[in-house]
């Protein structure tokens, strides 16, 4: 197999007189790779994920919900003490002229909001925290 | 023809405007926010005029700010775009008012297409057939309910001052009325300042066609046929094509759709580019749907069909030049397409995804046209629309058309966020589409049945990464992971 580095990020490889250009972009703990327009996100299992994913379930029953992308609140439909059924509203962010409704993904209780309307937040900015009822 | 003229935009519209001054020659002022000063319409302008804070509402949709600019600038006209303010009668009649060229209509034909129930009236009145439905906005859910359950389910609640998809939704079921009556209601309020809504009987399965009218300020208006554009999602178009494979099947249906659209255009005492957009159904019936007084996002797929540069008649006309073009002699060549490449997330509810570009490949070579508004290096502000990139193709069939988009997307790579361009490779194989059976729900339906490619990283894809990884731009603390042989896993 040769692999030639032709700009940065992008190889070109030979193999068995096939030619393939690879574009890789590391995102996080995962690699974006771009062949012909087509895009697949590959990642290694890392000892460090494993222990956050541990200590997550630790804290199993509480859901942290956050922005997906960097934006604008415009509504908080709850308030702190709140109960909210899985699936239920919990704040709207814009970004680029969409509204999006952040939903509760389990049946709780609103501990904490960290947002307020108006405010600017960022990607994977923690926004509500909700914890399960007890079964 | 004006020595200076004034950009009110932003994005590739703002670009593809400035192109067309430069080749005529023309200076070019562009506006920005606070979010645009390193942006690409700033870089290619002559000069350029900070405007306010990154919210449109308080930068590209203040009307009051951009004529300060032209005037500190002394521009003698204002090129409006598409969206922001580019449909204002209000801002058109004071760039009158100013002395300074509004380049469109006059306000008062904005005014009189700017509302879609006098739109419908006035389009009536020139003999265009107009969908059932209510000629004046509804009061409220009470009476929005008596009216669709008198035109009879699936109704279209529509935003009064509507556009772009706002303030619109389908209603199939009684129960669903008075929810969605107030979701449009308030979504058009934020939208246009402007709650009221009307409803239209909704067509089932209808192609959405529009055509395209270019007229002087002394009488003479021609049409440059019809662009396709049934492929959309949240009333949003994603591909557009000219000619229609609807329409091109259907003998003599462009010219009645043509004259149709030059009489309602005409009765509106419309001048400049415009377009009439008619919704078509299975038996080649059409209904006027709105006129778009402005230049469309699309436009570039007549150009390339008609040998036209539409920005450049735009400029000409509203310098007061006559149009020198007869409709007879109005031909049509080969079959372009466009493709909307916008950042965000078709896999995820079309969920927007701005921020930095880090590497950006574009694609070249035969029958390509590329209308960006973007750089490698430059960060996709989230206050604004998604649109990135136009990717046109121009070829000589609807088949060959297809092809060389798919080429042109292969070759395209935009890194750092996530964008459509596979999205599009999808559509494109996809065999209805290439039979062109389109319909404005055609898109949902496909979504709902689409298989997600998903290529199992290869020996190859493991051969890179581990050169990526042992390559790094700086110190990677897990390098020395990837020298074991890990298993990969791919996340989407």
């Amino acid at each position: 197999m040769d692999l030639h580095r032709v700009e940065p990020g992008v190889w070109s490889v030979i193999i068995d007189g096939q030619q393939l250009e690879v574009a890789v972009e590391k995102d996080g703990a995962e690699y974006v790779v771009t062949i012909r327009g087509r895009t697949q996100r590959v990642a290694v299992p890392d000892p460090r994920a494993w222990e956050s994913s541990n200590g997550d379930r630790a804290a199993a029953g509480v859901a942290k919900v956050a922005s997906p992308m960097p934006g604008k609140i415009v509504r908080i439909l709850v308030g702190p003490g709140d109960r909210v059924e899985a699936g239920a509203g919990l704040l709207v962010v814009e970004a680029m002229k969409m509204q999006n409704e952040l939903k509760s993904p389990l049946r709780g209780k609103i501990v904490m909001i960290s947002a307020a309307e108006g405010a600017a937040v960022t990607a994977k900015q923690t926004l509500v925290v909700v914890e399960a009822d007890a079964d | 023809m004006f020595g200076k003229v004034l950009v009110a935009n932003r994005g590739e519209i703002a670009v593809r405007i400035i192109r067309a001054l430069r080749e005529m020659k023309i200076q070019s002022v562009a506006v920005y926010s606070e979010a645009d000063r390193g942006s690409l319409h700033v870089r290619m302008a002559d000069e350029a005029c900070a405007i306010g804070p990154a919210p449109s509402s308080e930068s590209y949709l203040r009307g009051d700010k951009i004529l300060d600019a032209a005037r500190k600038h002394n521009a003698e006209a204002i090129h409006p775009g598409y969206g922001f303010l580019s449909e204002n009668a209000q801002f058109a009649a004071a760039c009158e008012a100013a002395g300074i060229v509004f380049i469109g209509p006059p306000a008062s034909a904005i005014a009189r297409m700017g509302s879609k129930t006098s739109a419908r009236q006035l389009a009536q009145a020139a003999g265009t057939p107009i969908p059932p439905g209510t000629e004046e906005p509804v009061a409220d859910a009470v009476e929005a309910a008596r009216t669709a359950a008198a035109i009879g389910y699936p109704v279209m609640l529509k935003a009064a001052a509507g556009g772009g998809g706002k303030g619109m939704r389908r209603v199939d079921d009684p129960q669903d009325l008075e929810a969605a009556f107030r979701d449009a209601s308030s979504e058009a309020e934020r939208a246009f300042k402007d709650g009221a809504v009307y409803i239209e009987k909704f067509i089932t399965q209808p192609r959405h066609v529009e055509i395209q009218v270019l007229g002087d300020a002394y009488g003479h208006m021609i049409c440059l046929g019809e662009r396709e554009c049934s492929l959309q999602r949240r009333h949003q178009k994603v591909i557009e094509e000219a000619p229609s494979p609807f329409v091109a099947q259907h003998e003599g249906l462009r010219e009645k759709m043509g004259a149709a659209a030059v009489a309602a255009a005409k009765a509106a005492g419309y001048t400049n580019a415009g377009t009439v957009e008619f919704l078509v159904d299975a038996n080649a019936n059409f209904y006027f749907l709105e006129m778009n007084t402005r230049l469309q996002v699309e436009h570039p797929v007549t150009e390339l069909i008609s040998g036209l540069d539409l920005v450049h008649w735009q400029l000409r006309i509203a310098a007061g030049e006559r149009l020198t073009i007869a409709q007879e002699e109005v031909s049509f060549r080969g079959w372009a397409m466009e493709c909307r490449l916008y950042a965000e997330d078709p896999d995820n509810g079309y969920l927007p995804s701005p921020g930095e570009i880090t590497a950006l490949a574009l694609p070249a070579g035969p029958g390509i046209r590329l209308d960006s508004g973007v750089y490698a290096g430059w960060r996709v502000p989230f206050e604004y629309d998604p649109l990135l990139i136009k990717l046109a193709a121009w070829a000589s069939s609807r088949h060959a058309v297809i092809a060389r988009l798919q080429r042109a997307l292969e070759e395209t790579r935009i890194g750092g966020i996530k964008h459509n361009v596979e999205f599009f490779l999808d559509i494109l194989s996809d065999e209805a589409f290439q039979r062109g059976e389109l319909h404005t729900g055609f898109l949902d339906e496909w979504q709902r049945r689409r298989e997600v490619r998903r290529a199992a990283p290869s020996a190859i894809v493991e051969a890179v990464l581990k050169q990526a990884a042992v390559k790094p731009a700086r110190r990677d603390t897990r390098v020395s992971h990837w020298k074991g042989g890990a298993s990969w896993i791919s996340t989407a």
